[in-house]
């Protein structure tokens, strides 16, 4: 018995009619096609050193949608850059050894001091138009997306189950197929997480990026942070409003339409099966699966499949049992030990080779230097330092404390941590400007501004870390101090801080090279038309680029390169992983 | 019977680098060739080699010396001729069964209707029908190494290969599975005829295999063989089946609990890698039985862990005298019954009296004592690395550290990476008095 009107034939469930979430893929797709349309133009454009910028709120919209372009784009090179990276340094020990300390080396390092270089070897490649500049600021928020997102391929290369890669193996998967199928899909957590950790930090030189003076030269991309920096120029303050809405509008709507969505979908490839925090959700994510075109898709795509197979079946060979086949030749690439050994020593040759070159052409730039410039220098590093690790003192006072306190609420925790993820995304720098001038209606100096502003540039990562680690403190422990009814300091001290000691390290390393990182544009700062500066390292690169004296501008890198390599080899490594040791939560 | 012979170990050595730099010599001149239509089962200690062994014969590593071969052939490629099954399952949590199962179908050859029938076959043999868009996260232990078997069949092997295939689940999971492998094996449709398995269970391997192969350790070497000609189906109550089993533990003792040399007192021996506790544990349950005695299998089925556990234990007792070992029986001493019998406070004084007198101990003493009882953490680690080079030095000196806080004979400060004598002091004044 059948019920009149209804079909005979049944189409898969919902895949009759299109909805409106269907109709809002299509605006959606149509959207970022004209993004990327006009973005090309814009690469195409003749060049012309300082575009001008319209500082009406109607042009805001394209300059925004300009600023999120040159991030993604970088997003997508430093993923490509990453898989590379991390596969060579997990798959070859020799590789290994040279590509950790120099990932370790990168990550810390100053790298705005390189713009310079890197703006006028680009702009040399492409003298007419204006894709030299656009790259070079691709490459400036590249470097500062890559390294963590390397390491984190690396480390879920290196810790995945041997069982897994032998049963690859064993079903004979190329390497290839390995890749795309074991490797990457066990990696995509971490992935997604440092992005979007990468994501927040490629924004914070954005303004330096898009608009900077290099000798008597002026440089300028349209984009928020050139909008902004031109804001502040004219000492426009409702433009500058405007832009610190549209940036965090950015944010924003990059954290719900592309982070949520892909971290709750990444759930999917954890190795584990424990059910451990609740699953995240998205709304976005939510309305995608229900929209109908994509699965429409799918489906097509399969039919075009099997009609595809059906066709070819008639060539295959029929299916039978295997015989004795080996399924892949040698199991290393390189079977002779000789081979193998006389590749890794020409390897390590070019590397030694390159590096004595580049070590020579660095020391006929700081050869130029006299005694008078490296007292300076030496001056402005102490001056620089007392500041960072003032800036990391202050951070620790106030996020500890608030860390603790948050951390301890799941309630509190959720709520708070959207709005923290918003604000530590933005890109403090550009808040400096303002920030100072109002340092300057009470009185205080760039000497002593400088480190709030350094502050502003590396508290989060301390908050962060200490919220995690004590949210993630065993329940039965925090039970246990409330049994013993131990008074709240004493619980702080014998539980909550201990617990949140390790992570705190971890949150100091990464805010210290924030605050050196900071030093650049926080030592230096245009507003308002007037150029405000104090003595410290960071003010001296600043100047060095404005005023292209590159010997100083070298000396200064590798001065404040060597500085925090150092640090961190012999301060801030130990001291983790003697924390790390000690106040182990494991038993 | 002459079967041609489908794998062989010949004279394969294998060793692997340690994290501390430390060389681990896994296989020593290894021989074993595995025929058509066997079922070789590989027992023996954890560390002996076994699984190493399997990976070799699966050509997922290459030996360091001698050669594997396939039909005559050197093996030097994955072979594609064999499948394993693998202890934690090895499933890719981000593919269905379906695609789990399909693996490895593609690379050898099988595309198209062929593979869908391939999987159909496979999962309906291992009884997963009703599973296949399941993702592993979805399914029960028992359920996903059926996944594993059928990813195995799915390629119609020659060989299947299993490394403690039964080893992470329930028994009564296992038992069922288990069963399930011989019907698979004497089934020719599954165009498997040859099973290799590496097990902890004895009664495992006695099921299972037609040949069993008994390893030692430090480094692994073949032991024994021992032939198993029970009929299929094997019936575990059976006297047949249990006279099989105690023979195979008579061995496996000898193996693992080898009697005393007594030409050389002087001679350093490891002391096992085991806990206070579990000693202690094994006296209490001692204490309960008729005679304090007991065969060594019995009392890990008892105390449910298993042989190679048991047999740790059993020596650790053994070196400080509480128990004794004639052949398989573990037998409490007289001095163990004293110590039961005692409080906390004297049984760690008779602890320290007998661990003293244990060589090992005698010498990390000794040690202490030269340098004004006190000595860093890496000279000791240095001194067991040379002693025992095929021991992880790292758990030997945690073991140490242990017994010697237990029985109050020494100290250990892990933040100065130093040990120190306990009572030296005095002991050092008795001395000058």
């Amino acid at each position: 018995m059948k019920l009149p009107g209804f079909p005979t034939t049944l189409a898969p469930p919902g895949l009759r009619r299109l909805g409106l979430a269907d109709i809002a893929v299509l605006c959606l797709l149509g959207g970022v096609i004209a993004t990327v349309i006009s973005f090309a133009r814009e690469f195409e454009a003749p060049f012309s050193q300082a575009v001008r910028i319209d500082l009406s709120p109607a042009a805001l919209p394209r300059y925004t949608l300009y600023s999120l372009s040159r991030g993604v784009f970088a997003l997508v090179i430093s993923y490509l850059f990453a898989l590379g990276f991390g596969w060579t340094a997990a798959k070859s020990r020799a590789a290994e050894r040279l590509l950790l300390p120099l990932l370790d080396i990168l990550q810390s390092i100053p790298v705005l001091g390189f713009l310079p270089g890197l703006v006028l070897g680009l702009m040399s490649l492409f003298p007419t138009r204006n894709v030299g500049l656009e790259l070079a600021a691709i490459l400036m928020i590249f470097t500062a997306q890559a390294w963590n997102l390397a390491m984190s391929f690396y480390n879920s290369l290196k810790g995945l189950p041997d069982p897994l890669r032998d049963a690859c193996k064993v079903a004979g998967w190329p390497p290839r197929r390995t890749f795309w199928q074991l490797e990457v899909p066990a990696a995509a957590q971490g992935l997604v997480w440092n992005g979007m950790l990468s994501m927040a930090g490629g924004w914070f030189f954005l303004m330096v990026n898009e608009a900077f003076r290099l000798g008597d030269r002026d440089y300028r991309l349209p984009g928020i942070g050139s909008y902004m920096s031109v804001a502040l120029d004219q000492g426009n303050v409702p433009a500058m409003a405007l832009a610190v809405l549209a940036m965090v509008v950015m944010i924003v709507c990059v954290d719900q339409v592309l982070w949520r969505p892909l971290v709750v979908w990444v759930e999917k490839f954890r190795l584990d099966d424990t059910a451990g925090a609740p699953a995240p959700s998205s709304w976005v994510l939510e309305f995608l699966r229900r929209a109908r075109l994509p699965r429409r898709a799918a489906v097509l795509q399969r039919r075009a499949y099997r009609s595809a197979r059906r066709a070819a079946r008639s060539i295959e060979a029929p299916f039978k049992s295997v015989g004795p086949v080996i399924l892949r030749g040698p199991l290393i690439a390189f079977e002779h030990a000789i081979a193998r050994k006389l590749g890794a020593g020409l390897a390590v040759a070019a590397i030694a080779a390159a590096a004595v070159a580049g070590a020579w052409r660095l020391w006929l730039l700081i050869a130029q230097l006299g005694l008078a410039d490296w007292g300076q220098l030496l001056v402005a590093a102490l001056l620089t330092f007392a500041r960072v690790m003032s800036a990391v003192l202050l951070s620790t006072i106030w996020t500890v404390p608030a860390g603790v306190i948050i951390g301890r609420s799941p309630r509190l925790a959720r709520a708070l941590q959207p709005v923290i993820q918003v604000v530590a995304s933005f890109p403090a720098p550009m808040l400096f400007p303002i920030v100072i001038l109002l340092f300057e209606r009470i009185g205080v100096g760039l000497g002593l501004g400088a480190v709030a502003l350094m502050v502003l540039s590396g508290q989060w990562y301390i908050l962060f870390n200490v919220i995690s680690a004590v949210a993630n403190i065993p329940e039965q422990l925090k039970e246990a101090t409330t049994l013993f009814r131990l008074p709240w300091l004493a619980r702080w001290r014998s539980l909550y801080l201990p617990a949140a000691f390790p992570a705190l390290v971890t949150g100091w390393v990464t805010a210290a090279g924030g605050a050196w990182n900071g030093s650049i544009v926080a030592e230096y700062i245009e507003a308002g038309g007037t150029l405000r500066q104090t003595q410290g390292l960071g003010s001296l690169i600043s100047e060095a680029t404005a005023h292209a004296n590159f010997p100083l501008l070298a000396g200064g890198i590798a001065l404040m390169s060597l500085i925090v390599v150092g640090w961190n080899r012999m301060v801030w490594r130990p001291l983790l992983q003697w924390a790390q040791n000690r106040f182990s939560l494991e038993t | 019977m002459t079967n041609t012979v489908l794998l062989e170990a010949q004279h394969v050595s294998q060793r692997f680098k340690l994290p501390n730099g430390q060389n681990l010599e896994a296989l020593r001149d290894v021989s074993l060739a595995v025929s058509e239509h066997e079922v070789v089962a590989l027992v023996g200690p954890s560390g002996c080699g076994k699984s190493t062994l399997l990976r070799l014969f699966a050509g997922l590593a290459r030996p360091a010396d001698g050669t594997v071969l396939y039909r005559g052939r050197r093996l030097d490629g994955v072979l594609g001729a064999a499948a394993m099954v693998f202890q934690s399952f090895a499933l890719l949590p981000w593919l269905t069964v379906t695609e789990n199962v399909a693996m490895g179908l593609e690379a050898r050859g099988v595309f198209g209707p062929a593979r869908r029938d391939a999987v159909a076959r496979a999962v309906n043999l291992v009884g997963l029908d009703g599973f296949e868009q399941a993702y592993p996260k979805e399914l029960s232990g028992g359920m996903k190494q059926r996944v594993g078997f059928a990813r195995a069949l799915a390629v119609a092997p020659e060989i299947l290969l299993m490394d403690e295939p039964f080893g992470a689940l329930d028994p009564l999971t296992a038992e069922n599975l288990r069963s399930q492998v011989v019907d698979l094996w004497r089934d020719p449709a599954t165009g498997v005829n040859t099973l290799v398995i590496v097990t902890h269970s004895v009664e495992e391997a006695v099921f299972l295999a037609g040949r069993i192969v008994v390893f030692g350790s430090n480094p692994g070497h073949v032991r024994e063989e021992l032939v198993n000609s029970l009929p299929y189906p094997r019936i575990e109550r059976s006297p047949d089946f249990e006279q099989m089993v105690d023979r195979l533990h008579a061995i496996l003792t000898a193996t693992l609990l080898p009697e005393a040399a007594p030409a050389a007192p002087q001679r350093l021996v490891p002391f096992p890698r085991v806990h206070v506790s579990e000693a202690t544990g094994l006296l209490d349950h001692l204490l309960t039985r008729p005679d304090g005695k007991g065969p060594v299998f019995e009392l890990a089925e008892d105390l449910g862990v298993d042989y190679d556990r048991m047999s740790a234990v059993v020596r650790a007792a053994e070196q400080l005298g509480w128990v004794t070992t004639p052949g398989e029986i573990v037998q409490l001493t007289q001095g163990g019954r004293e110590v039961m019998a005692m409080d906390d406070a004297a049984r760690k004084d008779a602890s320290r009296a007998r661990l003293a007198k244990q060589p090992l101990f005698a010498r990390l003493v000794a040690m202490l004592k030269e340098n004004e009882g006190s000595v860093e953490d890496e000279e000791v680690l240095a001194d067991l690395t040379i002693y025992f080079p095929f021991i992880p030095a790292e758990s030997l000196f945690a073991t140490l550290i242990e017994w010697g806080r237990y029985a109050e004979l020494l100290d250990h400060n892990a933040g100065a990476g130093r040990i120190t004598l306990l009572g030296w002091e005095s002991t050092a004044e008795m001395r000058t008095e």
